[in-house]
């Protein structure tokens, strides 16, 4: 039975900003599509980028890390160490084969619940359209 | 280096460690001795009649900073931590400024013997991160030996950029290849002076981090989160790769982030004791490229 490819999508959101802007989508009855699974996170910057790793290893397609706007860190300066290592993480994913556009990390605000819905709408038709992350092919040489 | 020269070098290297050992200003030193099959290995001298057993030529490659970890803690109970010698190479010296950063160690605790370095070369043959190397004399010493060196390597991240242009799903395929033959011994992170976690997170079981299974995922997890974990701690001594059974390229990965790191944040690992890790400090107005 062949059925359309829905990515799985596993979203870090900070218990401040991001997780109630997308409460606010919700109330608002902004439509934005099921493949994201939140967890909900004291601050982006307790998203270990272990997190992110062992989401991709456990199989999922794409990873969402979304965080206050610089300066707006409800713990003053933990999205900031948040741009930093992601800024290190997303090249070292890419280099080791998973894209780039598989790992977004964004800053979205208690108030942008429309931008929330949007983010996760592009995302998740990147994510199709890079399609499955799969099994990691081996070629072995012996 | 020739040959005259290196004999005087061994010398002068003795001398000191005897002076050093016989003075009681040291409890040990490390250096490097004959080891078997014509290799070189890592010797702890701790009585100065042995300094004679101290050797120094192209095979000295390992990276005696990892052996300070086992001197961080005092023989017996209520005495300070004993104080030991070492010997360091260019590369070996900038691990040691992050050991020194991440207050791993105190400085009046180890006397640094810094030697100059024209690269290693084993077999007449420079080693390859020699090659690449453009730092000839340490960072950190005091006492130090050795010709002033001319020869500077240049580092171009050929290999690195190379892997760079691949599609993802190349890389992917590459490093699948690569990650598929490690035996998860770990000897990589045993040899990294970097890696001195009381536990590790290939090992830890709350939370469980890792299955002990030996499958790509976890093996290409465990090499990605080692290789994060040393961004920007990395001084690029390639003790990880040397001491792999499997001929994992690990430089490749430690390089890349090495690269990154100073595009991103300007930073070298290692060159001076003071300077935080850019991944443990921040700068409110950066724009940094998610």
């Amino acid at each position: 039975m062949a059925t359309a490819f829905e990515p799985r999508i596993v979203g870090f959101l900070c218990r401040w900003c991001s997780y109630p802007g997308a409460d606010l989508a919700g109330t608002s009855r902004i439509r934005y599509p099921p493949s994201l699974r939140i967890i909900r996170v004291p601050c982006s910057g307790r998203v270990d980028p272990l997190f992110v790793l062992k989401a991709f290893r456990e199989g999922a397609d794409g990873v969402m890390v979304l965080g206050c706007h610089p300066a707006d860190c409800h713990y003053l300066e933990g999205n900031y160490h948040a741009r930093r290592r992601y800024a290190l993480m997303h090249r070292l994913l890419d280099y080791v084969g998973i894209e780039r556009d598989r790992l977004l990390v964004e800053w979205v605000s208690a108030a942008e619940g429309g931008r929330f819905a949007q983010l996760v709408t592009a995302f998740t038709n990147r994510v199709r359209e890079l399609g499955p992350r799969g099994g990691i092919p081996i070629d072995r040489a012996d | 280096m020739g040959r005259e020269e290196g004999f005087q070098l061994i010398e002068q290297i003795r001398g000191k460690a005897r002076e050093l050992l016989e003075g009681k200003q040291i409890s040990c030193f490390i250096g490097y001795e004959q080891g078997t099959r014509g290799r070189a290995r890592p010797a702890f001298i701790y009585d100065p009649q042995e300094v004679e057993r101290l050797i120094w030529d192209g095979r000295c490659t390992h990276n005696l900073t990892v052996y300070l970890h086992q001197f961080k803690a005092p023989v017996k109970r209520g005495e300070p931590p004993p104080r030991v010698g070492i010997l360091v190479k260019p590369c070996d010296a900038r691990s040691l400024n992050i050991l020194l950063h991440e207050k791993q160690i105190d400085r009046a605790r180890v006397y640094v013997i810094g030697l100059t370095c024209e690269g290693l070369a084993a077999d007449g043959q420079l080693l390859e991160r020699c090659q690449r190397c453009s730092e000839r004399v340490p960072v950190v010493y005091d006492l130090l030996l050795g010709e002033k060196p001319t020869m500077i390597g240049q580092e171009d991240y050929a290999d690195v950029t190379e892997i760079e242009r691949m599609s993802p799903a190349q890389r992917l395929a590459f490093w699948a290849r690569e990650f598929d033959r490690c035996i998860r011994c770990y000897a990589c992170r045993q040899a990294c002076p970097a890696c001195y976690c009381f536990e590790c997170v290939a090992e830890q079981l709350d939370p469980p981090w890792m299955s002990i299974a030996i499958d790509l995922p976890q093996k290409q997890f465990f090499h990605v989160m080692r290789a994060y974990h040393l961004a920007g701690r990395c001084a690029g001594c390639n003790a990880c790769e040397e001491a792999c059974p499997m001929g994992i390229p690990l430089s490749l990965l430690n390089r890349k982030i090495a690269r990154e790191v100073e595009a991103l944040f300007g930073y070298r690992a290692g060159q001076d004791a003071i300077t935080p890790p850019p991944l443990a400090t921040f700068k409110k107005e950066e724009d940094v490229p998610l």
